[in-house]
């Protein structure tokens, strides 16, 4: 089974950046964001700034934030799911739809 | 007296709303979900229940993790489309159905389901991904929906066996109703998948046709598993057909499966069955 599960240590250890990630179904937060990132990351630390900073899935997701929040934050930048699935399997998206039956299908 | 007239299980992938809004029904790598779903849409719309109950859960859209319940019913009259990135899906405001809503609130908690009731917030695609494709949302939704969210994120989850047990509740609470409302259930997510970690990508076609196979023929066998089996099985994110106990477990005994369809395009393997 997988180590990755989303609890209460996983959960606390991520509500900081999981708030932020959640912003972005507010308008107003998007727009910020894009104005001016620094002030729509205020309440951020400067390690999670930078993984935001560098859309870094894999260190976001392993930090603690949760998937469906990561989903919020990849819809704006145009990332698909299984972009940021095969950056947590650490492979290109290329390769990970070679794994797919219809990699079409996204 | 009010009815359970039968049952829906249905997976509530986001894609599956992106492919029916971007007008993907005749595109080949689509058309064999929107196929499957054809049968569930005419037998909705031979049926016409009143009243779609919709157990589903949110994506931390509406509810976040400073307060994440693990049963929320919702009791209001209408509920808006929640935006979860890039706006509001052009869909109309779903319709609520108050009173029978708020008579489920009462036998449930009489019956020691002591749940989170929530009234005018928004819902997201794990309620209407699946919709759309079943029922028409044009001039207006044909009829009412309540919603039951359930906690399938952020565990410790529900177990399996509590899952169909609200079934049995929900049926109790239904069936309880003076007015004559038809009332169909719907049970949302999976089938295999995993989102994170190093089993990303994760599927199982095997377990889930077995799994289509024992939502009708053996229930209890499902009920009787952990949410630890669901994981293995599934996948972590697979785990959350735990809700398609609920609305097993609202059914009929003599109910049977009718229907079903399974495509596995990219991440989660999609299906569809009716149970009736």
């Amino acid at each position: 089974m997988s180590n990755y599960v989303f609890d209460l240590e996983r959960s606390a250890r991520g509500l900081r950046l999981n708030r932020f990630l959640h912003g972005f179904t507010r308008k107003e937060m998007r727009e910020l964001f894009k104005r001016d990132p620094d002030a729509a990351m205020k309440d951020l630390t400067p390690e999670e700034r930078d993984m935001v900073r560098r859309l870094d899935w894999k260190a976001m997701q392993d930090y603690g934030a949760s998937f469906f929040c990561l989903e919020k934050f990849a819809r704006i930048k145009g990332v698909s799911n299984p972009e940021m699935v095969s950056a947590f399997r650490g492979e290109t998206l290329e390769a990970f739809l070679k794994t797919r039956r219809v990699p079409g299908a996204r | 007296m009010a009815r359970v007239i039968g049952g829906i299980g249905t997976s509530h992938v986001p894609t599956i709303a992106m492919a029916y809004d971007k007008g993907k029904q005749n595109d080949p790598d689509w058309t064999p979900l929107f196929r499957g779903y054809e049968p569930v849409a005419k037998w909705l719309a031979e049926k016409k229940p009143d009243v779609l109950f919709f157990c589903f859960n949110d994506h931390a859209t509406t509810f976040f993790f400073d307060h994440y319940p693990t049963f929320a019913l919702g009791v209001g009259e209408e509920y808006r489309i929640a935006d979860e990135g890039l706006g509001e899906r052009p869909i109309p405001r779903l319709k609520g159905h108050a009173a029978l809503a708020r008579h489920i609130a009462h036998s449930l908690v009489a019956d020691e389901f002591d749940l989170s009731l929530f009234q005018d917030l928004p819902l997201d695609h794990g309620l209407h991904s699946p919709l759309t494709m079943m029922w028409p949302s044009k001039p207006d939704w044909p009829g009412a929906v309540i919603p039951l969210v359930v906690n399938v994120l952020q565990h410790p989850l529900p177990t399996p066996r509590r899952c169909y047990r609200l079934g049995q509740a929900i049926r109790r609470a239904v069936l309880s109703y003076p007015q004559d409302l038809k009332v169909a259930m719907v049970g949302t997510g999976g089938l295999s998948h995993q989102m994170i970690g190093e089993r990303a990508g994760y599927n199982n076609e095997e377990w889930d046709r077995e799994f289509l196979e024992l939502i009708d023929r053996d229930p209890e066998r499902l009920a009787a598993m952990s949410i630890e089996d669901f994981m293995r099985l599934g996948g972590n994110e697979g785990a959350e057909v735990i809700m398609w106990l609920i609305m097993r477990g609202a059914l009929d005994e003599r109910a049977k499966k009718r229907h079903q369809n399974y495509y596995l395009p990219m991440t989660t393997a999609m299906a569809v069955a009716l149970f009736e």
